[in-house]
């Protein structure tokens, strides 16, 4: 008689696991359209600062120029960038009384983007950039006594470099899925419109529903695990 | 006939010309660094130029100006009558496209052997099937077709090395610079690209630039041998002339001229011989010259005997000790000691089995007056 009460207990937790699986093996519409949101918006603003820190990164990497070291400096001052500062940041710039504010872009996906290109984007340019200075001089000259020409030499740079890049790549898009402060202020936390994994999570946590929490919390984790073993399969690859 | 081949030889056109090269820079510490200090060079179209020198000379600072990788702090560069100076980056591409460099130490790229072999032939837009035909053609010259799909990074030096040899050789370059790239490999791979370049060396359209710190290399290679020390050219000569004739104590002491000694030259008018005393001795020489001298004379041109040798051939015949015995496999190094010089002989493992010396034993040692060489 005395078990009872202890089970009662521990229910929440339990009932909050048995649930997370449920509505994960249902297919729980809800869950789903947050998993789809959450990779869009990551996915898409990863993929843009692919498109433009892919090129700069490598020319970076590859040329010398004047205030090189500055702006390395500041790059990779970018690359640990607060993503709560990051979120006011967007939002100051799209709220109403802001500069872009007649866009109107406030608490929508296309601001979680830009708040994510806003994250990713460093974190891409300076890796790429690393990557490419990493490659020995002596391959440089080979690719030159070659007879390379400029575009070419830059772009099997860019192949001989390729492992630390997509390392650098994937690792962004690691940091856009599991970052929560500026989605949470640009974004809203709207439900079927701009909730994610990371903005679900607190709220349903807070709200006491584990359910939802925990499976998306598994899904979040199983995510970074799989992430994981991509660069950590890069990196061993590479000694 | 012979005046007339030798003739065209010497006019010969050249593929290069350097003029005053200069290359010096300042360290982080404040120091001036010169690499090269007014180096003038010019190779012969289709000639095999060998330069050799010690570490730190500046050959692979050479090699690279002249393979247009990097600039000089001073000086022209001539690629047939194109003044380096005055072309623009398409130009500069087409004559960098007819160059290959082959490193010291083997440089591939991050893929395949098949796809680095292709790499040259890629950037030159040649048709698939050329391509694949040509690498064909390469991977069974170096040797490699088992290898076709292998990471090149993952080979051996030596098979690395072909794989960056035939990177270079390709692309059928006119002429081909070589940085030490004999150096570090064992004796099965030299023996294979020594074929490959043969073929090299006999082609006619091919310019080969090779640098080496090795004298043996050096003459197996070089129609000419340009001897760099401290940035500059000190003797640029064909090989018998550098080996037999060095100008300078450094070029004598570098190709293996271990013998040498200072003296002090005497020319008697009246018979026409040339002393040279040096300390107690006093030797004879084919050439001299009045006052102080430096002189040498190779191991390999002295006898050693035991009992004075009847010959006349030999103008020079001094009596020492057996001081001290180095056995380096097929030759022997024997030191002896005449007076207060030390002479060093270097004579075959049969001959130092004949001989039977041993160490205190009185020798003689012979040597004709034209193996003695005044610098």
């Amino acid at each position: 008689m005395e078990i009872l009460p202890v089970s009662i207990k521990m229910n929440p937790i339990l009932v909050g696991f048995s649930e997370a699986f449920n509505l994960l093996f249902s297919f729980d519409e809800e869950i789903w359209s947050i998993i789809f949101l959450s990779f869009q918006v990551s996915g898409i603003a990863t993929l843009i600062s692919v498109i433009f820190a892919l090129p700069l990164g490598s020319y970076m990497g590859l040329q010398e120029f004047r205030w090189k070291k500055t702006i390395s400096t500041i790059i990779n001052t970018c690359m640990g960038f607060p993503t709560v500062v990051l979120g006011l940041i967007v939002f100051l710039l799209l709220s109403k009384s802001g500069p872009l504010g007649n866009l109107a872009l406030l608490y929508s996906p296309v601001a979680m983007i830009i708040a994510q290109i806003l994250l990713t984007f460093p974190i891409i340019l300076g890796t790429t950039k690393a990557a490419v200075e990493s490659v020995s001089s002596s391959v440089k000259e080979l690719l030159l006594s070659l007879g390379s020409t400029r575009f070419q030499l830059w772009k099997s740079l860019l192949l001989e470099s390729r492992k630390s890049t997509i390392s650098g790549v994937i690792m962004a898009f690691g940091r856009a899925i599991s970052e929560v402060g500026a989605v949470m202020i640009v974004g809203g936390n709207i439900r079927w419109y701009t909730r994610t994994f990371t903005t679900a999570i607190i709220m349903q946590t807070r709200m006491g529903d584990f359910g939802m929490a925990i499976a998306l919390g598994m899904i979040l984790l199983l995510l970074t695990f799989i992430i994981n073993i991509f660069l950590t399969h890069l990196q061993t690859e590479e000694a | 006939m012979d005046a007339i081949i030798t003739d065209t030889s010497e006019q010969n056109s050249f593929l290069i010309r350097c003029k005053d090269l200069s290359v010096h820079y300042r360290q982080p510490n404040g120091h001036f660094t010169r690499v090269l200090s007014n180096l003038s060079l010019e190779i012969r179209q289709g000639e095999n130029l060998v330069i050799i020198g010690p570490n730190g000379a500046g050959k692979t600072t050479l090699l690279k100006i002249i393979g247009l990788l990097i600039s000089p702090t001073n000086g022209n560069i001539w690629f047939r009558e194109k003044l380096l100076e005055k072309i623009n980056a398409r130009e500069r591409l087409q004559i960098r496209r007819k160059i290959a460099f082959v490193h010291q130490k083997p440089v591939v790229l991050n893929t395949t052997v098949k796809k680095n072999l292709a790499y040259p032939l890629l950037i030159r837009r040649f048709p698939k099937k050329k391509i694949q035909q040509k690498v064909s053609q390469m991977l069974k010259l170096l040797e490699l077709s088992k290898f076709i799909n292998h990471p090149a990074r993952k080979l051996s030096g030596g098979e690395m090395q072909r794989v960056a040899i035939g990177m270079s050789l390709i692309y059928e370059p006119e002429l081909i610079l070589f940085d030490e790239s004999m150096a570090n490999l064992d004796p099965s791979n030299q023996h294979l690209i020594e074929g490959l370049m043969q073929n090299l060396l006999n082609d006619q359209s091919k310019t080969l630039l090779i640098t080496t710190h090795d004298p043996m290399e050096a003459i197996k290679f070089g129609d000419r041998i340009a001897v760099l020390n401290q940035g500059k050219i000190i003797q640029i000569d064909k090989p018998e002339r550098i080996f037999l004739e060095p100008n300078d104590a450094f070029t004598a002491q570098f190709v293996g001229y271990e013998n040498i000694f200072e003296g002090f030259g005497v020319i008697d008018s009246d018979t026409g011989i040339n002393n040279i005393k040096i300390n107690d001795i006093t030797i004879a020489a084919s050439k001299a010259r009045e006052g102080k001298v430096k002189v040498c004379i190779r191991p390999e041109s002295i006898v050693i005997s035991h009992y004075r040798p009847k010959e006349i051939s030999f103008r020079n015949i001094l009596k020492g000790n057996i001081m001290k015995c180095n056995d380096l496999g097929i030759v022997f190094h024997v030191f002896v000691s005449v007076s207060t010089d030390v002479f060093l002989v270097s004579i075959t493992r049969n001959a130092w089995n004949t001989l039977q010396l041993s160490l205190g034993e009185p020798v003689f040692i012979s040597f004709k007056a034209t193996d003695v060489q005044i610098l």
